[in-house]
């Protein structure tokens, strides 16, 4: 039976593209099949920022397509990778001198394919160079980064890498900028009821009513532990509390705080979650410096969201404060 | 024999395909004891893209290029990124339309070292490495002057590789969380692997 107003179930990735991208004509456009471009390419002297991900989970990934963050998102099926050869078409129309910065989720199909499509690039002579990220901290604080999956941190690194790319900025100091981001953001999700998948109606994550799980993936796939749903003050305090650990926040600290509806949460209840967290983290004695309270990564009709924070620098601050993007979903204006 | 030439070279590789094809569902079999059983499949698209393009040559280091290409481009997974290395790898060492010894013996440690671009699995961690690696040992090793000999001893070799992964734990990737559970059980990588080089040597 469906739950979802949808047409043919493998039909829904190419028809929400082909609606996102008539309704933002202004701004992106499909360059091929599942590829994502900006309306005006920028020019070729300027590092291009490409990312991957299946789709499923929008705004993500390529809502961030535009003027001053993404330069291309290459979408595969419903959570799904988009297969090696999609990614090497999109390298393939980016090729230029300057390079193009591969922004990868932690995921094991996108890294798969990322770096297939990555090394035949290089065999072609197109420059590419790969950044992965790894903010999800709900598989343990001392786990290995490698093991640690991509999540919602990845939206403000676009905006940062996507301003820095198209201020002129090298591969290299790009790379170094996103790197010196990774190291310093944390990420864990929280969820509760269920949610379904599109295409085969299959329940991909199913808490029973009165439970609640923190260190939620974004395929529904569990992380924490289950427990019984407490309060949004208790919720925040809990999770600020293992998002600063691992970051090890100290008093001085400038942050950045998102949080991130995963589908059916209300923004009057993210809003209430932000209070406590943001209020958590003056009280740590760190300067909130820029907060989102907003839908950047669903998880279908998930009730639930994600806690983004980051310690950042100034550079980092500049590029996410002081630089204007005209991306769909970027809703937030410069300073 | 002292040389392969490019016909010689076609009929290792179809050999491999059609053999491999043969075992596909004993492939998946042990692959669904800890992994998702799919090995059997994934091994035999790998081995078809890989084919196509390899039939279509006519000299080594442009043919074997793009059979990496068409292996990593036209199938997805970590079969074909491991098959797709292996042929880049010793894409990246050969040239012309034959090879004597020295060169068989540089296009299959180049073929190695492509595939361990792509994975740091090691022999012992119960993987396709368990066969690969002594096979192509066996290769370099060699003092025979006879290609046959040569491929023969590599078969013997990727075999037994193969059969020791029986005794093994997992080591690596997904299956390393199966611990103990994964004793008992030949690794499909190294079983489906370990069946191309035997063919490679039949088809000689």
């Amino acid at each position: 039976m469906k739950t979802k107003f949808i047409n043919e179930a493998n039909n829904i990735t190419k028809e929400l593209l082909e609606g996102f991208t008539m309704a933002y004509a202004d701004q992106v456009k499909l360059a091929k099949e599942n590829i994502v471009v900006r309306k005006n390419s920028k020019s070729e002297d300027k590092v291009a920022v490409i990312t991957l991900g299946g789709a499923g989970h929008e705004p993500a990934l390529s809502g961030f397509v535009g003027d001053g963050m993404l330069d291309c998102s290459v979408v595969g099926d419903i959570f799904a990778a988009p297969g090696a050869q999609r990614l090497f078409e999109a390298l393939q129309l980016f090729k230029r001198e300057a390079g193009i910065l591969l922004v990868v989720l932690n995921h094991s199909g996108d890294i798969m394919s990322a770096n297939m499509a990555s090394q035949l690039a290089g065999r072609v002579g197109i420059k590419v160079k790969m950044l992965i990220t790894h903010d999800d901290i709900s598989a343990g604080l001392d786990t290995p980064d490698d093991d640690r999956r991509g999540l919602a941190g990845c939206i403000p690194l676009f905006k940062i890498l996507g301003a820095a790319a198209d201020a002129g900025k090298s591969i290299d100091e790009l790379y170094e900028l996103g790197e010196r981001f990774n190291k310093n953001v944390a990420t864990l999700g929280t969820a509760m009821g269920k949610c379904t998948h599109p295409q085969n109606n299959t329940i991909i994550s199913d808490l029973p009513e009165g439970e609640m799980e923190i260190g939620m993936g974004q395929h529904g796939e569990g992380g924490g532990g289950r427990q019984a749903l407490i309060s949004a003050d208790d919720t925040a305090e809990k999770m600020v509390e293992l998002l600063a650990t691992k970051l090890q926040l100290k008093a001085g600290d400038k942050t950045i705080l998102i949080i991130n509806g995963t589908g059916s949460t209300t923004l009057m209840e993210m809003s209430i979650v932000y209070r406590r967290a943001a209020q958590v983290l003056q009280e740590k004695g760190t300067e909130v410096v820029f907060g989102r309270i907003d839908e950047i990564l669903t998880v279908q009709e998930q009730h639930g969201f994600q806690m983004i924070i980051a310690r950042v620098d100034d550079d980092h601050i500049n590029y996410l404060k002081n630089y204007m993007s005209n991306a769909p979903y970027w809703t937030a204006i410069g300073k | 024999m002292e040389k392969i030439t490019i016909g010689d070279f076609k009929k290792m590789f179809n050999q491999a395909y059609t053999d491999i094809k043969q075992r596909e569902d004993e492939f998946s079999q042990l692959d669904a004891v800890i992994g998702d059983g799919d090995h059997g499949t994934a091994i035999v698209q790998a081995m078809q893209s890989a084919v196509e393009a390899i039939d279509k040559g006519a000299e080594f280091k442009q043919m074997l290029n793009d059979a990496g290409f068409n292996v990593m481009l036209q199938t997805s997974g970590s079969t074909s990124t491991l098959m797709g290395g292996f042929l880049l790898g010793m894409s990246d060492h050969s040239t012309g339309e034959e090879l004597n010894i020295d060169q068989i013996k540089a296009l299959f440690k180049g073929g190695l070292e492509g595939v361990q671009k792509q994975t740091k699995a090691q022999p012992g961690d119960k993987t396709m490495m368990d066969a690969l690696q002594p096979a192509v040992e066996a290769i370099v090793n060699s003092e025979s002057a006879d290609i046959r000999t040569i491929m023969e001893s590599a078969a013997n070799a990727a075999l037994e590789g193969a059969k020791a992964t029986v005794g093994m734990k997992a080591n690596f990737g997904r299956a390393r969380n199966y611990g103990e559970k994964s004793i008992g059980y030949a690794d499909s990588g190294a079983s489906s692997w370990a069946c191309m080089f035997q063919a490679f040597s039949k088809s000689l």
